[in-house]
């Protein structure tokens, strides 16, 4: 062929680039010209993503309806026009009132915790589907959001923030392989490592001896994330009799690959120190009941979540562990 | 190159990026998604040559490397490798109608090989056997359905632009 050497070396130095390119991202992770370069493209392409975004949604939310559309057949043209559009607008409606039961649901969250969430839509999901689990929401540095802020929905954790361009942010979900969550698990009042498997439940290990029952519910502990948000809870759990770490599936509250609205906790991290126990004057209070059995110290929720996601606000209903503005 | 044809990629890339992004990434579909982005390209290396598959696939790669959470270039790596093998692959003297549904298989293959391999060489742990073998049974055969959509549609395109077919690389 006639060009075949000059589109040979054409691949190479091509391959050359990228692969240089790679490199100088991989050594300079946040910042460096080609952090600039990324957030530049953000700032052109962001207001195209969104609308791009919001039209599929309509549309997306439109096509839903279609299947549900009656059978019967009409002969009246009309007639079967109008039922489409009535059936359309009422998807639309459907799609209306999930977004409206997201926001109810964070805005109870809110009261709850008493973190300061920014509302956030999920405009994008990660460019190579399967192995990177992360979202592109509609804020950035613009409304506030910073790097490591925890992300949620009104039912549970959902990740952190990445990348945050001035109005767009990338989130890292929990589910991604190289998420690890500090998680707690309320009743044994274990801590544990939860991993991200991709598609299928955490991964939590934590070391002990004690029987973690199905059903138990995980919240963070105070660390990458804000503290006592719920995450999941227990479906199984591998018991190896000769390791001293076990190992136990946990079933998120929320399916992060079907995301809405979210929020962004803008919390600043505390700067002030907290205040120290100080001693009181002795026999002040000698009658106080101990702990019940099966009751550990600490804010727990006075009855066992259930398991449904809609539950897991309950813990928050007790004082948030560290951090009460 | 004319400029028209400049305009035309540029366009059809920005379009494609921006529809996998905001759409086709969150369709309820089994397994991964296909990559819409992925099959333009391989459509403008079957409709030009493995010259223009590869700087398409490189800057196309490129600009979705801005948008997703690994280092820069690994994707623009993968689609210009795979740009310029499918570009290879098209023999003008074989006109059957399944050709372009193998090259698109084989392209996608090779970009999923080397985007994984890349992500072995920088220790990705993200990259799984699991994870790849799920993208090779889901994502590939969709991108071979999405070939009879965007294949001629470049195809007829690039032919509209070029006034003179025979000046091909």
């Amino acid at each position: 062929m006639r060009g075949s050497r000059r589109t040979r070396l054409t691949l190479v130095l091509l391959l050359l680039t990228a692969f240089t390119l790679t490199a100088l991202d991989y050594n300079s992770a946040q910042s460096g010209p080609l952090a600039s370069l990324r957030r530049g493209i953000d700032t052109v392409f962001g207001p195209v993503q969104r609308a791009v975004g919001s039209a599929s949604s309509s549309v997306g939310s439109a096509l839903g309806g279609l299947p549900r559309l009656g059978s019967y057949q009409s002969d009246n043209k009309k007639l079967k026009l109008e039922n489409d559009t009535l059936k359309g607008q009422l998807a639309a409606q459907a799609g209306l009132q999930c977004r409206y039961d997201q926001a109810v649901a964070l805005q109870n969250f809110t009261n709850f915790t008493n973190y300061p969430t920014v509302p956030a839509h999920v405009i994008g999901v990660g460019a190579s589907a399967d192995f990177e689990w992360t979202a592109t929401v509609d804020v950035g540095s613009l409304d506030g959001v910073k790097p490591a802020m925890t992300v949620v929905t009104g039912y549970g954790l959902v990740g952190r923030t990445l990348t945050v361009n001035r109005n767009t942010t990338v989130v890292l979900l929990i589910s991604d392989p190289n998420s690890t969550v500090g998680g707690w698990l309320v009743g044994p009042d274990l801590i544990g490592f939860a991993k991200g498997k991709g598609s299928a439940p955490l991964n939590l290990s934590f070391s002990g001896r004690d029987v973690v029952k199905k059903g138990t519910v995980v919240l963070t502990v105070g660390s990458t994330y804000d503290a006592g948000i719920p995450v999941g809870t227990v479906t199984s759990t591998t018991y190896d009799p000769n390791g001293t770490i076990r190992t136990a599936q946990v079933a998120p509250f929320v399916d992060v690959t079907h995301l809405g609205l979210v929020g962004v906790i803008v919390q600043p991290r505390r700067t002030t120190p907290r205040a120290p126990f100080l001693p009181v004057a002795p026999g002040a209070s000698p009658t106080s009941t101990p702990c019940p059995a099966g009751v550990p110290n600490g804010p727990v929720p006075t009855s066992r979540p259930t398991v449904t996601p809609r539950a897991s606000v309950t813990p928050s209903s007790s004082p948030s562990p560290t951090r009460t503005p | 190159m004319t400029p028209s044809r400049l305009l035309l990629g540029v366009i059809a890339v920005i379009t494609a990026l921006m529809l996998q992004l905001a759409a086709i990434g969150r369709l309820p579909l089994p397994g991964a998604a296909p990559d819409l982005l992925l099959v333009l390209v391989l459509a403008f290396a079957l409709a030009e040559g493995p010259m223009s598959g590869a700087v398409t696939g490189f800057l196309a790669g490129l600009l979705a490397d801005c948008f997703a959470s690994h280092e820069l270039g690994r994707l623009s790596l993968a689609y210009a490798l795979a740009g310029y093998v499918a570009g290879n692959l098209h023999d003008d003297t074989d006109r059957s109608t399944l050709q372009p549904f193998g090259a698109v298989a084989t392209g996608a293959l090779v970009a999923l090989g080397a985007f994984s391999f890349e992500g072995l060489l920088l220790g990705d742990h993200r990259i799984t056997w699991h994870a790849v073998a799920r993208v090779a049974v889901s994502s590939v055969p969709y991108d071979v359905v999405l070939t009879p959509f965007v294949v001629p549609l470049v195809a007829g395109l690039v032919r509209r632009l070029d006034v003179d077919p025979l000046r091909r690389l």
